[in-house]
């Protein structure tokens, strides 16, 4: 890599920075002040997570951002209830991975086209890349991680393991989220059904047939999700 | 696995203690959970995101490019370009298209660069930046000032050889190859002259296949953060760690130990990611720049725009046929766009399955100033068996015959001079033609049903190489007769690391339980060959087998290990095959339903039988082949990436535009495996991964034809294309 000019440039930047090395402590409490922001989780700020501790060699000095309005929402997530102050831009999908850590709804196109980020909203599968967090409050969703009870999986993700349901795994929560809503309000589907309800959750592995037969074999074992 | 006594033994195999039975993935769990961690689930302490900002015109000049404005943005921690950074990203394009080659990576002209200038084509990469969230680095990308001098464009492969035509490069349009030269690929074998003047009938004709973006769920990122001034961390989704540790060691001036690259899960692979890609190099650098981590994300378009897709091609081809049915010679002209970078080879397969010797071949990559072209699971083969064998399928029904008899007729079969280490295809299609029961489902008179919805069958055959090679694995066992396997896998979906763990039980004679696989960190894995080309089971797999030999026999030696001790066995094998070609077999047999009125296709019954050796976990290998050949019917039926000749700009990126297959289009494939055990590979295992794609387009042309009695000779083979065909 050459860097070495590039270094040269941004001395002066470093050396701006190295002379306020609390500017994001500074910002942090300034904005938290500044919005009455309950702190949601431990860590669950990324968007002053960069920890500046003044040796960053970057090539602009540390500035604050600029703060951004939120709202205060109140949900339940998988069966948590959580008061949180939203940023307004965020999709539920941001709330629920970037600051809950709830990772298991995943971004495959971030506009609304191949479902890897469905979770439950009130029951129903929604897109959470497509749905505001601000949207959600009042509501109740669960995601992939609230699919589990007592440590034992429910029997629509037991049929997704004996049925090699995921090859990559990437599509997986979001299939296993738009079937669960299925079982919930139709307990024996058809395989005409299933592929109806599952149609807004594609699969580049193209492992279909394995799904939709998980789905059948979960019903059949439970005459439901859950 | 001894050593083979017979070119032609193939034993049929059953199941053995462990491998041959359905085995349950060991991380299935993690998968249905979300508990299984992609790159970009993990966050690290100060870590900084990242955004690419790509060019918006097909070709054009920087004239001068201003980050002045995007630098004084609060949040934003650094911006790099082609004026800040020239790194050569040597993985991603270099002449010949070879895996890294550091040879060619000095020799070649076309050299590619992180962020290039001139760019060209929508979507080149021209600057990054790393910001405290990724709304600072998005809205900082849009403060980046450039002064564009636009350049004329080519986004269609034959205008770009026309004289005049806008040149991608000072050399020309024609991709070059190792020695800079413009040389096309193929050349005769034979003497086709001959073979065509021994022909009754001479046919030819034009194919085109369409551009097909890998498009796994998992749009790529990359974490990357230095653990000192002379260590990198890469998290990356790679299908090969070692690979890709190596490519962008080379490519940041390190040595391989420098860098650890760490992948534990992958969203689906399907090709050319077996090295490093540029956002690697582009998270590196600015994790060097900011002394923070860095995580670089990918949007779809980004994605769509911004890797490969596999290449698209015009093919001109000639056979010659006796009366008899006897194919005597085969011509193809073909020209493979591939981008204006030549990140692949753009080759061609299919022509190689037939027994005819005197052949011409004249394949020649092209440059457009269209996206880059690359690896897609069977990389030179759906758009390689889609011309010939619809051409073949055509003549069948010109002579009278029917398509499989006419296959069984013409495909390669041993010789004295072409060897195999053992030959099923007579098995394959023999099995599918009963399977699928073809003497009720193919009709003799295309399109000959009433309609306004027809039925009609059609058929492929292919085969596909299960080379052997080195890989490595290493196995230890401690005093509680604990094993532990480290194999440089990633388990990008197949279940690569079930798998090994599988070979190992089953070699060592223990419960699969007992083995733990650790997998996926080039820091704690040997060199694993990568998954791609279907050969992580092969190579991988044999050294496996090996190193559990070893264990074992020094087991027998000094007995389990007491106390703190641990036996450790290491394997890197180099098998061969004895100058024998070692192939993997199958046959797809597809029917599908047309509307003539719609124009609109189903794929009604799907037939895959495939011989690839000894099945170890026949559930995920069943699957494999399934997931394969429903991408084969998307490369036959939907997918494609449209450009703009006016603009040079892509219309349709995305899923919804390349028009992917949902749970509502495709049939259920029904897999048959004719397992054997030629003697090489782990317990006999071939490949698997690919070779259920290589038929889908084909066979789904095949029986277009058959139900509407028109040859459809444009992939893919949409509703308009039927209805403006049968118009």
């Amino acid at each position: 890599m050459d860097r070495k000019d590039k270094q040269a440039e941004t001395t002066g930047s470093d050396a701006a920075s190295s002379d306020a090395p609390s500017t994001t402590d500074l910002s942090r409490r300034d904005f938290l002040e500044g919005t009455g922001a309950a702190l949601v989780v431990a860590g669950a700020t990324p968007t002053f997570a960069s920890a500046d501790d003044g040796t960053a060699r970057g090539n602009r000095p540390v500035q604050q951002v600029a703060p951004v309005p939120t709202t205060a929402i109140t949900l339940t997530v998988n069966g948590t209830r959580r008061t949180i102050q939203a940023q307004d831009r965020w999709t539920l999908n941001e709330l629920l991975r970037d600051q809950l850590q709830l990772i298991g709804s995943k971004i495959g196109c971030n506009r609304g086209e191949c479902g890897a980020c469905t979770v439950l909203l009130d029951g129903e599968p929604v897109y959470s890349c497509s749905t505001l967090a601000v949207w959600a409050d009042g509501r109740s969703v669960v995601t992939v991680e609230g699919l589990e009870r007592n440590g034992e999986v429910s029997p629509l993700q037991q049929a997704f393991m004996d049925y090699n349901a995921p090859q990559c795994g990437f599509c997986t929560p979001g299939q296993l989220m738009a079937a669960t809503a299925l079982l919930e309000r139709n307990s024996s589907p058809t395989d005409g059904e299933v592929r109806e309800a599952l149609v807004g959750n594609l699969c580049r592995c193209s492992n279909y047939n394995s799904i939709v037969e998980a789905v059948l074999a979960a019903a059949q074992t439970s005459g439901g999700a859950r | 696995m001894s050593p083979p006594t017979s070119r032609t033994q193939q034993a049929q195999v059953g199941p053995m203690d462990t491998v041959g039975r359905d085995t349950r993935r060991i991380d299935a769990y993690e998968r249905v959970t979300g508990r299984a961690t992609y790159t970009r689930d993990l966050t690290f302490p100060g870590m900084l995101y990242a955004r690419v900002l790509r060019s918006p015109h097909p070709h054009a000049r920087i004239r001068s490019i201003d980050t002045s404005r995007a630098e004084a943005l609060p949040g934003v921690r650094a911006v790099i370009t082609h004026e800040t950074h020239q790194v050569v990203y040597g993985s991603g394009s270099i002449a010949g298209g070879r895996q890294y080659s550091d040879e060619a990576k000095d020799i070649t002209v076309h050299k590619r660069y992180m962020f290039d200038n001139p760019v060209r084509h929508v979507g080149q990469p021209v600057a990054a930046v790393a910001a405290v969230d990724r709304y600072v680095a998005e809205e900082a990308l849009e403060l980046i000032d450039i002064d564009w001098e636009e350049l004329p464009f080519v986004v269609d492969v034959e205008e770009a050889l026309e004289p005049g035509a806008p040149r991608i490069w000072p050399e020309g349009n024609l991709g070059l190859d190792i020695r800079n030269e413009p040389l096309p690929m193929g050349g005769v074998s034979g003497d086709p002259e001959a073979g065509f003047r021994a022909a009754d009938r001479v046919f030819t004709d034009r194919y085109t296949t369409a551009f097909v973006q890998d498009a796994q769920l998992e749009p790529r990122s990359a974490i990357a953060y230095w653990e000192s001034d002379d260590k990198l961390v890469l998290h990356t989704p790679t299908q090969g760690i070692s690979n890709c540790r190596h490519d962008n060691a080379k490519d940041l001036g390190l040595e391989d130990h420098q860098v650890q690259v760490i992948c534990k899960y992958m969203g689906g692979g399907f090709g050319d990611k077996n090295g490093s890609y540029y956002f690697d190099l582009i998270a590196a650098t600015l994790a060097k720049e900011t002394n923070a981590p860095v995580l670089v994300e990918l949007t779809r378009k980004d994605d769509w725009l911004g890797t490969h897709g596999r290449w698209h091609t015009v093919q001109d081809l000639e056979v010659g046929v006796t009366n008899d049915g006897t194919v005597t010679a085969i011509r193809l002209n073909a020209h493979s766009g591939m981008g204006p970078y030549l990140r692949r080879s753009g080759g061609l397969s299919g022509i190689d399955a037939y027994a005819c010797q005197d052949v011409d071949r004249t394949i020649y990559p092209v440059h457009t100033n269209r996206m880059v072209s690359g690896n897609f699971r069977g990389p030179s083969e759906p758009q390689g068996y889609f011309p010939i064998q619809s051409m073949m399928d055509g003549i069948a029904y010109e002579l009278g015959m029917d398509p499989v008899d006419f296959a069984l007729k013409n495909m390669l079969r041993p010789t004295d001079d072409i060897r195999f280490t053992n030959y099923m295809l007579d098995e394959c299609i023999e099995r599918g033609r009963d399977l699928f029961d073809w003497s009720s489902r193919w009709r003799p008179q295309p399109g000959s049903d009433p309609g306004p919805i027809k039925r009609g069958a059609g058929m492929s055959f292919m085969m596909f190489r299960a080379g052997v090679g080195p890989s490595s694995a290493i196995l230890r066992v401690d005093s509680q007769g604990r094993y532990t396997l480290f194999v440089g896998v990633t388990d990008i979906g197949p279940g690569a690391k079930t798998t090994m763990a599988m070979l190992a039980a089953e070699e060592l004679g223990v419960a699969l339980e007992r083995v733990e696989v650790v997998w996926g960190d080039t820091d704690r894995c040997p060199y694993s060959v990568g998954e791609s080309g279907s050969r992580t089971t092969m190579m991988t797999g044999f050294a496996v087998v090996e190193a559990a030999r070893d264990l074992k026999g020094q087991m027998a030696d000094r007995g389990i290990p007491s106390g703190d001790d641990v036996l450790i066995a290491s394997a890197t094998p180099t098998p061969g095959t004895e100058g024998q070609r070692r192939m993997c077999f199958g046959a797809h047999f597809v029917e599908v339903e047309a509307d003539t009125q719609l124009g609109h296709v189903r794929v009604t019954k799907y037939v895959a039988v495939h011989e690839s050796g000894r099945i170890l976990n026949p559930l995920p290998a069943r699957d494999q082949i399934r997931g394969a050949a429903i991408q084969g019917i998307g490369q036959a039926l939907h997918e494609d990436l449209l450009y703009d000749p006016r603009n040079g700009h892509p219309l349709n990126a995305g899923y919804y535009g390349a028009r992917h297959v949902t749970h509502m289009d495709v049939p259920e494939i029904e897999v048959t495996f004719i397992q054997t055990d030629d003697g090489y590979g782990p317990y006999g295992a071939k490949t698997v991964g690919e070779a259920g794609i290589i038929l889908g387009p084909s066979a789904v042309a095949n029986a277009i034809y058959n139900a509407i009695g028109v040859r459809m000779k444009e992939l893919p083979i949409t509703r308009q294309k039927i209805l403006e065909a049968l118009a």
